[in-house]
């Protein structure tokens, strides 16, 4: 009980005696926490928005559509006739429709989008009556806005827009089941010729014929809304159909794909999320890495005077965890609760679907998760040193208090051929090879996160992932950044600290503190670039593997080099910063501290 | 006993004989108890006869040397500066220097620190020719270890020459 | 201010430095003028904290002065950049120091050569440079040992000859052998005097009396003012059969 009690008394006097690393290391696995944290939130959202949708809409357990076939000159328009057989079709209870589909281009205000426009009766229709949440249903002039496309668009009742050409106005903004939200209405089949990934529209038939005409090229579509006795039999209705149906023929697909659609929203979402709170958790391990890394002389020494008055190498790794262990967990706890505040605000269902009141909760599985996994991280980055500590003989570790650098005698031999500045860089740097594989880690790790950004966005290329996921994407995306940026400061810092003798020394021998700033910033260009360079690959990769289907665009040369570029740069000012800040000390006071 | 010594405690004023022993005593400590009690009063005669110190008999006390009242003459004097200035080494000994800078004190003959000063150039000196003539020496040469002891002597009385000039700093503020 | 007599290579008038603020102010070196001439070893003794080794930091630019002059072979030091001191360091100035401060993972001759890489020589000329002054120091089989591999004595030679490589026109020791045993102290000895004969200028801080005995000058130090000065070249009064007890 009493080691226990001591174990605890040594790690936590520790911890106060370092109190800006040890806050510096617990917002580094909390960041990567508690976006873990949202991501599983989300996938454990249970409440069931679209039952609720269809439920409030009436909506249909099939949808059959008929596109435009291929024809002599061109596209030629589809035939709603086509439709006719399934609407009597055994199983078949109601319908309503065909309503004709047509797409063209949609302007409101300065933005320029997509639009499918369905031409529907201003009576209300048996099956699919898309629930409004906002103004009246369609009329001459008026036009209906499908809410997640309004929400994007930043519509509302009574605005102004021009679709086609033809200017008409917003009489209300609707939620349907038929559809999946923007910007997934495209999932059950779309004949668009735009360059913009469609939105939902409602008009009345006779303005959606006048666009339909108006629209260049607009051969009109015919969807047809189909209610069945049994919908939970809808897949096999839909399999079924498809087995013996001709090319050419109507596409049929059941709730339940629509329902897929618009979960594909959150999925992609939480796919952002998931890869983003991995490069995070690595992230994060580079930094305590460094952190703990750079506290080794210190621990190596106290690690001695532990053995010396008694304890056995086993209770002096255990300090060492129990250390990082009690950080690891309060991270876990901040990221959790980060997380868990932070759910609602990007999970909901979407503007598209009818959301439930209460919060996606966090699941009890998900907490063990988190918290698993931030003790892990300090576990992960601790052990070796801590191994390593504990192995060493008491005498060797009271005396050395710090490792002696080995020698590189490459290094040495090439820098000689150097000019000033960059002699003591590469052999300042040079001295901790392990620091420059996590500085170069680090780096590469950021670069994938931004790079995979990049591919995203140029495979989308128009076609918008919708505000949510952008909006996630750029959560990500920053806290990433700022998470590298903190830990180049890291390294920069433990770096120069580091280097102070050495420094100190040279600056006795005759360098001035602008080479000794100049050198060490340039040294860690190298590893950046490698770095940066490794991120290329690693963020397609990463793109790759994430995906679900779909192609892969690499991004254009120039992203690419901005991104190189940008990185280089931003080490190069961090490490600067850092070191300059490093070489202002006067020399006699560094090297007698050190010689004492 | 050091003949000067003697001399240099009669150079503030005339004293009783068992005044002078006392005054021994006190500057020497433990080392003067080892002291033949007589010792003094042999050098005092000796002194007497060699013309440097005069004594006389205090009216009303009986005839023994420690109730006579000795005096430095004019010669003696001159000998008791000479020998402030002499700068020889080591001479008598550590005690001998050591009651020079007391007797200085005492009677105002010199400032301790002055006469501290001067010998430690003199054995900085002595110990600069005694390094030179040990590093000349070839290996294992006969008369190398002769060499590295005068070193190490003169290396040891100016770490006492330090010592002295830490007690003699600030002496005229001490009661 | 107009000296006539200006073959001094290192001259000080009214050096100060001062620690700290209000009560707890220290002056670490007090109104301190010194001239050492070309040529000419002077050591600086005194009590620890006495402000020696202050005073030799403030003469090499490692340190700034609270008040007073530095100059350095006719030139004005204490009001320069720190650029400029850099500079200074490089070509003018060499430090010895008490814990030798080589550079662990550099074999000895690249540790000598480091000055002049930085000065920027050509990395062969610094090679040779090094190698010479590796022979001169007597540590030319010791070319390519790390210093771990070598005694303190010979650590400290090397430490001197890296002081030496870029001709400097004053070599400042600062406890050269406070590390050493005595052996090695030996050691450091022949080689100070050994650059004295060759007319090097050195300034010593030492509590070493064998080393201040290689001086033509001992200047005593206390509280961080010079208290007085002892010229050691001349004879001396006394022979070695006097000190050694074989009494004339």
């Amino acid at each position: 009980m009493g080691k226990l009690y001591l174990v605890c008394r040594l790690a936590v006097r520790d911890i106060r005696h370092r109190p800006a690393q040890a806050v510096l290391l617990l917002l580094a696995i909390a960041t990567g926490a508690a976006t873990l944290t949202l991501a599983l939130a989300i996938q454990g959202t249970t409440n069931n928005p679209y039952g609720r949708t269809q439920a409030a809409t009436n909506g249909p357990d099939v949808v059959a559509e008929v596109l435009p076939g291929p024809g002599p000159a061109g596209p030629a328009p589809a035939g709603a006739g086509e439709l006719a057989p399934l609407e009597h079709a055994p199983g078949v209870t109601a319908h309503s429709g065909p309503f004709p589909v047509t797409w063209t281009t949609l302007q409101a205000g300065r933005t320029t989008a997509g639009a499918e426009v369905e031409g529907r009766s201003t009576a209300p229709s048996p099956v699919d009556q898309p629930r409004l949440s906002q103004g009246t249903w369609v009329r001459p002039g008026g036009v209906v806005v499908e809410a997640s496309f309004a929400n994007a668009l930043g519509l509302h009742a009574g605005d102004r827009l021009s679709i086609g050409g033809s200017s008409f106005t917003v009489a209300g903004i609707a939620v349907t089941a038929a559809v999946p939200s923007y910007p997934q209405a495209c999932a059950i089949g779309c004949f668009n010729s735009t360059p913009y990934n469609p939105g939902l529209v409602w008009a009345t038939q006779a303005d959606a014929g006048h666009i339909a005409h108006a629209a260049a090229p607009g051969p009109v579509a015919w969807l047809l809304n189909l209610k069945l006795t049994d919908p939970a039999a809808a897949s096999a209705f839909v399999s079924r159909y498809d087995a013996v149906a001709s090319p050419g023929a109507p596409s049929l697909y059941s709730w339940q794909s629509i329902r897929d659609g618009d979960a594909q929203v959150i999925a992609n979402m939480q796919l952002v999320l998931f890869t983003g709170s991995w490069l995070l958790a690595l992230l994060a391990l580079a930094s305590v890495a460094v952190l703990v890394g750079g506290r080794m002389a210190e621990q190596t020494r106290r690690v001695g005077l532990l053995k010396a008055v008694g304890s056995t190498p086993r209770l002096v790794a255990v300090v060492l965890l129990c250390e990082h262990v009690l950080v690891g967990l309060c991270a876990a706890g901040l990221g959790l609760l980060a997380g868990w505040l932070a759910a609602p605000l990007i999970s909901g269902p979407g503007a598209g679907l009818l959301g439930a009141p209460n919060a996606p909760a966090v699941s009890g599985a998900a907490v063990g998760l988190v918290i698993a996994l931030a003790v892990g991280v300090a576990i992960a980055a601790t052990f070796v040193p801590a191994i390593r500590a504990a192995r060493q003989s008491t005498v060797a570790a009271l005396e050395d208090s710090a490792r002696a650098p080995r020698r590189r005698t490459a290094v040495i031999r090439l820098s000689a051929h150097l000019p000033a500045t960059l002699l003591l860089g590469a052999r300042l740097v040079a001295r901790r090879p392990r620091r420059l594989v996590l500085s170069v880690f680090s780096v590469a790790v950021t670069a994938s996160g931004l790079v995979a950004v990049l591919v995203l966005h140029a495979t989308a290329a128009g076609w918008s992932f919708g505000p949510r996921v952008t909006q996630a994407t750029t959560i990500v995306s920053v806290t990433l950044v700022v998470l590298a940026a903190v830990n180049a400061v890291f390294i920069a810092w433990t770096t120069a600290v580091e280097t102070q003798h050495p420094a100190a020394l040279a600056r006795a021998l005759g360098a001035t503190p602008a080479q000794i700033t100049a050198g060490l910033s340039a040294a860690q260009l190298l590893p950046a670039l490698a770095g940066a360079l490794l991120g290329i690959p690693g963020g397609i990769g990463i793109y790759d593997a994430a995906k679900n289907g779909g192609t892969t665009t690499i991004p254009s040369a120039l992203w690419l080099a901005v991104m190189v570029a940008g990185t280089l740069l931003a080490v190069a000012v961090l490490t600067a910063v850092a070191a300059h800040i490093g070489a202002r000390r006067p020399v006699n006071e560094v090297l007698q501290a050190e010689a004492a | 006993m050091q003949q000067e010594v003697v001399l240099a405690l009669l150079a503030k004023e005339p004293s009783y004989g068992y005044q002078l022993r006392s005054r021994l005593q006190q500057a020497l400590g433990p080392v003067g108890d080892e002291m033949n009690a007589g010792q003094i009063y042999v050098t005092l005669s000796r002194l007497e006869k060699a013309g440097v110190v005069s004594c006389e008999q205090a009216p009303g006390l009986p005839d023994r040397p420690d109730r006579k009242v000795y005096a430095l003459t004019a010669a003696g004097q001159q000998r008791v500066t000479e020998w402030i200035t002499d700068v020889r080494w080591p001479g008598a000994g550590l005690a001998e220097f050591h009651l020079k800078l007391i007797a200085a004190a005492a009677g105002g003959l010199a400032d301790p620190l002055a006469v501290i000063e001067a010998q430690r150039g003199e054995l900085l000196r002595r110990l600069r020719d005694a390094q030179r003539a040990a590093m000349a020496e070839p290996d294992g040469s006969e008369a190398a270890p002769l060499l590295e002891g005068i070193v190490l002597r003169l290396q040891a009385d100016l770490r006492w020459l330090e010592a002295c000039e830490r007690y003699w700093t600030g002496w005229k503020d001490r009661p | 201010m107009n000296d006539t007599n200006d073959t001094s290579v290192v001259r000080a008038r009214g050096l100060r430095k001062e620690y700290g603020r209000d009560a707890g102010r220290v002056r670490a070196v007090d109104g301190v003028d010194l001239d050492v001439a070309a040529g000419e070893t002077v050591a600086v003794m005194g009590p620890s904290g006495c402000g020696k080794s202050t005073l030799l930091h403030l003469l090499g630019g490692l340190d700034r002065p609270s008040a007073g002059e530095v100059w350095l072979g006719g030139q004005r030091v204490d009001r320069l950049s720190e650029r400029a001191l850099a500079r200074l360091r490089c070509d003018a100035i060499g430090f010895v120091f008490q814990a030798f401060q080589l550079m662990d993972e550099l074999t000895s001759v690249e540790n000598v050569e480091l000055p002049a890489l930085l000065a920027g020589r050509s990395p062969r000329a610094a090679r040779r440079l090094a190698a010479d002054l590796l022979e001169r120091v007597g540590l030319a089989d010791r070319a390519t040992f790390l210093p771990a591999a070598l005694s303190g004595g010979q650590r400290q030679r090397v430490a001197v000859a890296r002081a030496l490589v870029n001709q400097p026109a004053v070599v400042l020791a600062d406890e050269p052998t406070g590390n050493l045993d005595s052996a090695a102290t030996v050691e450091v000895l022949r080689l100070f005097e050994t650059l004295h004969v060759a007319g090097q200028t050195l300034i010593i801080v030492t509590h070493d009396s064998r080393i201040a005995a290689t001086a033509d000058r001992m200047i005593s130090m206390r509280d961080g003012a010079l208290t007085d000065e002892t010229r050691l070249t001349g004879g001396t009064s006394g022979k070695l059969a006097d000190t050694a007890g074989l009494g004339g």
